[in-house]
């Protein structure tokens, strides 16, 4: 649950805080990423996390919850329901929380206010892990070749090979994430030109 | 409504000016292709190109959004 608010509320009043809290839920739902000021983002993402945990719920009683708040006063928001239970939630299936991702952007022109990019996380889980799966798959691929022969000749020899292949996909690890560094600087170099 | 007595002289107009102090932002120094920047922490920078139009909000490797 998310720790309840001290002090003054957002807007004029606690009725309007829940109003406002509930349009930007229901926007960030619909657009999947929305610039406002830092404090309301702030706000924002433990009401918005708490509706998603509802979605992957998912059943009956956590839909018409969800629908309470955000689509109360307004019927177009059941589409935005209905894309948080059917899209949003399954995205974040294996993600145990922190549904959302808030970026301070610098100060708004006009009041100078302090804004941000909250943003829903909808990249699967820890890619880094993914990486180094398709460098054991890989290598997995490419060594066969080679301890094929050995194997044939001895069974003794089949868990050396075994020890020579996970090292091997140790290496391919890191060299897939300079791979991706050194791609990172020529990115840059070619926005520079 | 309260108003002052007197007005307020130019002495004392300028001594409490004098106070009024310019604060250093917490920046942080980095060094890209050999240039050194300066940046604000923990906030989005603008990506430019050559001409130095901005293209959008980067942060960590990040598209965040357009400038």
């Amino acid at each position: 649950m998310p720790t309840p608010t001290k002090g003054p509320r957002l807007g004029g009043g606690p009725a309007h805080e829940r109003i406002m809290l509930a349009n930007l839920s229901a926007n960030l739902f619909e657009h999947k990423k929305i610039t406002t000021t830092v404090t309301k983002a702030k706000r924002l993402r433990p009401f918005a996390e708490r509706l998603i945990t509802f979605a992957k719920k998912g059943d009956l009683a956590s839909r018409r919850k969800v629908q309470g708040i955000i689509s109360a006063k307004n019927r177009t928001n059941k589409t935005i329901v209905h894309e948080l239970f059917t899209v949003i939630a399954p995205a974040m299936a294996n993600r145990e929380g922190g549904y959302t991702r808030i970026t301070k952007i610098g100060n708004r022109h006009g009041d100078n206010a302090p804004m941000a990019v909250i943003e829903l996380v909808m990249e699967p889980v820890s890619p880094k892990q993914a990486v180094v799966q398709e460098a054991e798959k890989a290598t997995e691929t490419a060594a066969p070749a080679a301890p094929a022969a050995e194997t044939e000749a001895t069974e003794a020899p089949v868990n050396e090979a075994e020890t020579a292949e996970a090292p091997a996909a140790e290496t391919e690890a890191p060299a897939a994430a300079e791979a991706d560094s050194t791609e990172a600087p020529a990115e840059e170099k070619s926005e520079d030109k | 409504m309260a108003v002052p007595k007197r007005k307020m002289s130019r002495s004392n107009t300028r001594a409490r000016r004098s106070q009024w102090k310019a604060t250093v932002p917490p920046l942080v120094k980095s060094v890209e292709n050999g240039r050194v920047t300066y940046r604000l922490p923990h906030q989005a920078q603008v990506v430019t190109d050559s001409a130095g139009t901005p293209l959008f909000l980067e942060y960590k490797g990040r598209k965040v959004a357009d400038a």
